[in-house]
């Protein structure tokens, strides 16, 4: 080759020192109202992020009315006593400001952005739209039509199908989480304007709720800010809601949610496993991302970068709901799409990756890397506002210490390869993984009852 | 004037500034300093596009892409990803109309070790180029397509309105993904072709900003770079020069399993780069951006005819931008009911012009959209690189804030009247399949080619 005497080469450089990163500390304290309030001041950080907690569940919903704290999300912004929902947008793009409200199992969480010489107006909005939302009728009938409207577009999208499908099989019926997060057709043409006041009555005050404040606050008096703005919101005081315990069935199965004559397979595999505050969490990180956490990782090494089977498929960890004394659960699952054809292969190298971790392990190299990346990664994770406030809203949305992230940190850097091992050997045992294929029944069906991974049923996509 | 609002004292700039330097081979580095955060980010932009395809070889510039993390002269396999990702960075490429870029961000201290790998792929990717990866990532590739687009309700609709958009044998015709067929016969030869023809230092900006140290950085590049030998020969793309406005409404109906009837568009608008097209991208923005728009209010607040309306922009500096208009229908509304309204708004906006608050409007959300891209180290790298490749000038990236801010009322007005009519667009319409209409579904496949 010629092409290799063209250039001098240089043996590969070696790391200089690495400068000091923490994930930064917040401060916390309470408002007169109640609200427990973070703060974090990020040098340089133009672009302010404030997150809300609301203390308003999915499972709070009155039965029958799944989708109802979304609608309330999504009305905070369509007006209040102040403003009309055009006017209520307008003066937040305005303001150069985005809010994004929505909701999930944990809670209502409104998410904030503006830039820190707008700040007071974008606190104003906000808490405008907590303290006197309108809830007007034809408002809330409007965003029911959009919601129902969404629905068909959610169901003709195999990833959306598939998680769908998958939280079905996982949970009982009876619990909230086995049903669709913003609810079905039939829940959400119930819901009307007295419906959301009533969720909102009940569930949304400051003292359940919690506001977490990031960014450049070099020349911001927040409290008198905070207090100008939030600090106005009143309400009753309550004690938190209990979370409710989830049972789950995790039996070995196959559910084809069929799609007839789809070029490619939408795979998700799930079952459920502990919350944050289980000791085994910071080794499981670990193995998942070994697993299947990025293009080097096992499941790819061979899925992608050996077969061509796939873009892509990720192996990961997500919390649904969080308990203070954690008996919470999470999501353990893996994703990804094959083209038709390939499906069956897939699968069985896909398992095979499984058992081959199982019987033998990984390698300390394999950790080592994990760990250099999961920890290494922070300060480029964590360089804007927003990042920051996430991870901060999350902690005390999971009922986890502020300083959780710090600690996972040093947690992770701890770990061995045969604790990393364990836990993603337990996270993904080969017979205890419900596996959910959207694609086409005709061709895949057979090839995947060869592989005796379970049972399998076919359901169809509507 | 509603000029007097900017959110920071410097209006996205944030007193930032960047260096210029170019090596003998041709490289143009640009370093920009920021210390904030120990990261900094490597940003390497090479002038070659999709644009620069030829027939037959659509998708030729993105499979390529994939294949420069498959190994160089002195990295192994995936080493690429398997040491950025080991030394805490993140990393990718990706391929549009007009340039590929590859891109790490890295903590401060391992800086140089991205420096080391994207030089030893520019110098020596053909050492370990090689059958194995070009299949295999070939079949990666189309299952990319088929994640991303064939297998998505509309995905394909974005390949449609541009090959609507630009004529047959224009070099926007055809999307950056390419055809299957395409695909499919691409060989190893073509690869490294096209490394041998586009893949040189002088045909490439190199950009690295955050918590670096300038001399050291720039040591390390002319170090690693500086041997690699430029080379010309390199073709000039086809020109994309097309008449500011089409002269005809142009129009495809697609009968294909999707959840609701769209409306889709594609307005010709100009080229990235001038004020005109900024201009452009405030009338969209006033007429069809964010939640308090003008076709938002008509079509989903007032009418309730539609579930989501809105206006987005392709800037392209090579060829006409194009500003693309999205509207899924709610329930049973028919298409031509959103149609009257869409082209009822934007008569009335040619006529009128922007309001002053709508102005004020349009200015804080793309000021707030710069301040979003210019807020990371790997934005502002990626924007360096961008106006150092399209206009030859990375410092306009620093001051493009302003040039929106400094744009009228009248001239947002002018955008609309010239660009924004019913004679100069590409109309993409989608209409669900039912047992009705199953015999007509292929008709949407003479365009797909």
């Amino acid at each position: 080759m010629t092409e290799l005497a063209t250039m001098e080469f240089h043996p590969q450089p070696q790391a200089g020192e690495a400068r000091p990163w923490a994930f930064p500390a917040p401060g916390r304290g309470t408002l007169g109202n109640g609200l427990t309030v973070l703060r974090c001041h990020r040098p340089g950080q133009q672009i302010v992020a404030v997150e809300v907690l609301v203390d308003a569940p999915l499972d709070a919903e009155p039965a029958g009315l799944d989708g109802v704290a979304t609608i309330m999300a999504r009305a905070f912004s369509e007006g209040t006593d102040k403003h009309s929902a055009e006017e209520f947008a307008a003066e937040l793009e305005r303001s150069g400001a985005t809010l994004d409200a929505h909701a999930d199992h944990p809670g209502v969480r409104l998410s904030l952005e503006v830039p820190v010489s707008r700040l007071p107006k974008g606190l104003g909005l906000l808490a405008d739209a907590l303290r006197a939302p309108a809830f007007a009728d034809s408002e809330i009938e409007r965003l029911v039509r959009n919601r129902l409207d969404e629905i068909p577009h959610e169901t003709a999208n195999p990833a959306r199908r598939s998680a769908k499908q998958l939280y079905k099989e996982l949970f009982p019926e009876t619990s909230r989480i086995s049903r669709p997060r913003q609810g079905t057709e039939e829940t959400v043409a119930k819901i009307d304007s007295a419906a959301v006041r009533a969720f909102y009555e009940r569930h949304v005050r400051p003292a359940t709720a919690t506001a977490v404040v990031v960014g450049d606050l070099t020349d911001v008096d927040l409290d008198a800010l905070l207090g100008d703005t939030l600090g106005e919101w009143t309400g009753s005081t309550a004690e938190p809601r209990p979370v409710p315990p989830v049972g789950a069935d995790d039996t070995g199965r196959v559910v084809i949610v069929d799609r007839p004559g789809a070029v490619q397979t939408q795979l998700l595999i799930g079952r459920v496993g502990a919350d944050r505050h289980d000791r085994v969490w910071a080794a499981q990180v670990l193995g998942t991302y070994c697993l299947g956490g990025t293009l080097t990782s096992r499941l790819d090494r061979v899925l992608r970068e050996e077969k061509g089977y796939t873009y892509g498929v990720r192996a990961f960890g997500q919390v649904l709901r969080s308990a203070p004394d954690g008996s919470g659960i999470s999501l353990l699952a893996i994703s990804g799409s094959f083209d038709t054809p390939n499906t069956g292969p897939a699968l069985e190298d896909l398992w095979k990756v499984l058992r081959t971790l199982a019987a033998e392990g990984l390698t300390d190299a394999e950790r080592d890397v994990a760990v250099q990346n999961l920890v290494g990664v922070a300060p480029l994770k964590y360089e804007t506002a927003a990042a920051v406030a996430s991870t901060l809203a999350d902690q005390v949305e999971q009922h986890l210490p502020d300083d959780y992230q710090a600690t996972l940190y040093r947690q992770l850097a701890a770990t061995g390869t045969v604790e990393a091992t364990a836990a993603a050997v337990n996270a993904f045992p080969v017979d205890r993984l419900v596996t959910v294929l959207v694609g086409d029944a005709a061709t895949i069906e057979e090839p995947v009852r060869a592989l005796g991974i379970g049972d399998v049923t076919v359901v169809s996509a509507e | 004037m509603p000029m007097g609002h900017t959110a920071t004292a410097e209006a996205g700039s944030g007193g930032l500034t960047a260096t210029e330097h170019r090596l003998a081979n041709g490289l143009r580095v640009v370093l920009s300093e920021d210390h904030l955060t120990p990261v900094a980010a490597v940003c390497l932009w090479y002038d070659v596009g999709s644009r620069h395809e030829v027939k037959g070889r659509t998708g030729l510039a993105h499979l390529f892409e994939h294949l420069m993390f498959q190994g160089s002269g002195q990295v192994k396999g995936n080493g690429h990803f398997e040491l950025v990702q080991g030394a805490g960075g993140s990393l990718n490429g990706t391929t549009s109309f007009e340039r590929t870029n590859y891109f790490e961000t890295m903590p401060t201290h391992q800086l140089e070790l991205a420096l080391w790998l994207e030089a030893d792929r520019m110098g020596s990717l053909l050492a370990a180029l090689d059958d194995e990866s070009m299949e295999n990532q070939r079949d990666v590739v189309k299952n990319e397509r088929r994640q991303r687009y064939d297998n998505v309700p509309y995905g394909t609709a974005f390949e449609k309105l541009t090959a609507l958009a630009y004529p047959e044998g224009h070099p926007y015709h055809h999307t950056p993904i390419g055809s299957m067929a395409d695909l499919d016969a691409a060989t190893l030869e073509d690869a490294r072709a096209f490394f041998r023809t586009y893949y040189a230092p002088n045909n490439a900006v190199l950009s690295v900003v955050g918590d670096i140290d300038p001399e050291e950085t720039l040591a390390w590049v002319e170090k690693y770079f500086g041997s690699i030998a430029g080379h010309d020969g390199k073709p000039e793309p086809r020109s994309g020069a097309l008449p500011d406005v089409i002269g005809e409404q142009l129009r495809e109906v697609v009968v294909e399993e999707v959840p609701a009837r769209a409306l889709m568009a594609a307005y010709r608008l100009p080229e990235d780069g001038t004020r005109a097209c900024d201009a452009a991208d405030l009338a969209l923005t006033v007429l069809g951006g964010g939640e308090s728009s003008r076709l938002y209010n008509r079509l989903v607040r007032r009418d309730r005819t539609a579930v989501a309306a809105g206006f987005g922009l392709l800037r392209l500096a090579g060829a006409p931008s194009l500003g693309w208009l999205d509207v899924k229908t709610s329930a049973d509304v028919e298409v031509p009911v959103i149609e009257a309204a869409v082209d009822e708004e934007l008569a009335r906006f040619a006529a009128e012009g922007p309001t002053a608050e709508e102005m004020e409007r349009a200015q804080a959300q793309l000021e707030r959209e710069w301040l979003d891209r210019l807020g990371t180290v790997a934005g502002r790298a990626d924007e360096l690189c961008r106006f150092a490749v399209l206009f030859g000038d990375p410092q306009l990236a620093l001051t493009a804030v302003q040039r929106v801010l400094e744009v009228t009322a009248e001239e947002v007005q002018q955008a609309a009247k010239e660009r924004l009519r019913p004679d100069n667009r590409a109309v993409l319409v989608y209409e669900p399949l039912t047992a009705d209409n199953a015999t007509d579904s292929d008709t949407d496949e003479e365009a797909a080619k």
